[in-house]
């Protein structure tokens, strides 16, 4: 993990990322107990976002950590023996690096989403895994409830909210 | 729940509700934990879910 993180930290050194934070079930485990999961989910924010023909080119990321020997496993790829997704963010997703929490794993620098933006993030996707991730944040961790509530109402997932809570769930 | 049976441990009568309660609070105990502590009872999990669970698929995270 440690050395995945550094590796992540290279790509943006290098200027092949502007920025990125950790997302997903990861991030949620940075503010709530442990529980399992396989992979680590990387929000990443692009220099250039997209080619003149409309596209998202992550070629050149690739390309990097294939010349660095790793590999991919299914749609993994294998850093440092951590399976890694890497995502280049949306508008939500950008805000959600940007408003990051700075944070350190074993003297490595690195950014991690924080618990309102991850409601949102696990909200939209709308599985039974995110739910229940929601309702661990809910439960354990502090939320700042006006800052969730901003940032559901700018991005359309206030009703969706006030549904997951109706059906029980946060309380 | 007036029929429900309580539980003696020790010196200490509990109610099945207090056993829930002091979970509860242990969960958000553990959620202060720190990351790196939470990383590696994340690998045990996958150790565990790889042996135990039988999920051969499942990746152990070097950490």
């Amino acid at each position: 993990m440690r050395n995945t993180l550094k590796v992540l930290n290279e790509l943006r050194e290098k200027g092949l990322i502007k920025d990125y934070a950790i997302g997903g079930a990861i991030a949620a485990l940075r503010w709530t107990e442990p529980f399992f999961t396989q992979d680590l989910d990387i929000f990443i924010l692009l220099e250039k976002e997209v080619d003149e023909k409309g596209l998202i080119v992550l070629s050149p990321i690739y390309e990097y950590l294939k010349s660095k020997g790793y590999v991919w496993k299914g749609h993994w790829i294998m850093i440092e023996g951590v399976p890694v997704d890497m995502f280049p963010a949306d508008p939500l997703e950008k805000e959600a690096v940007k408003q990051a929490q700075e944070a350190e794993y074993e003297e490595v620098r690195t950014k991690v989403i924080i618990p309102e933006y991850l409601i949102a993030l696990f909200l939209r996707a709308g599985r039974d895994k995110d739910w229940r991730k929601i309702q661990m944040l809910l439960e354990q961790c502090e939320i700042d409830r006006e800052r969730l509530r901003r940032i559901l109402s700018q991005y359309g997932l206030y009703e969706k909210f006030r549904d997951f809570e109706e059906k029980g769930y946060g309380r | 729940m007036e029929d429900e049976p309580k539980i003696v441990i020790g010196d200490r009568v509990l109610r099945r509700q207090d056993l829930f309660q002091g979970e509860e609070a242990a969960r958000r105990e553990r959620a202060k934990s720190p990351f790196e502590e939470k990383i590696r009872t994340l690998v045990h999990l996958q150790k565990l879910a790889y042996g135990w669970g039988r999920k051969k698929d499942v990746i152990i995270w070097e950490i």
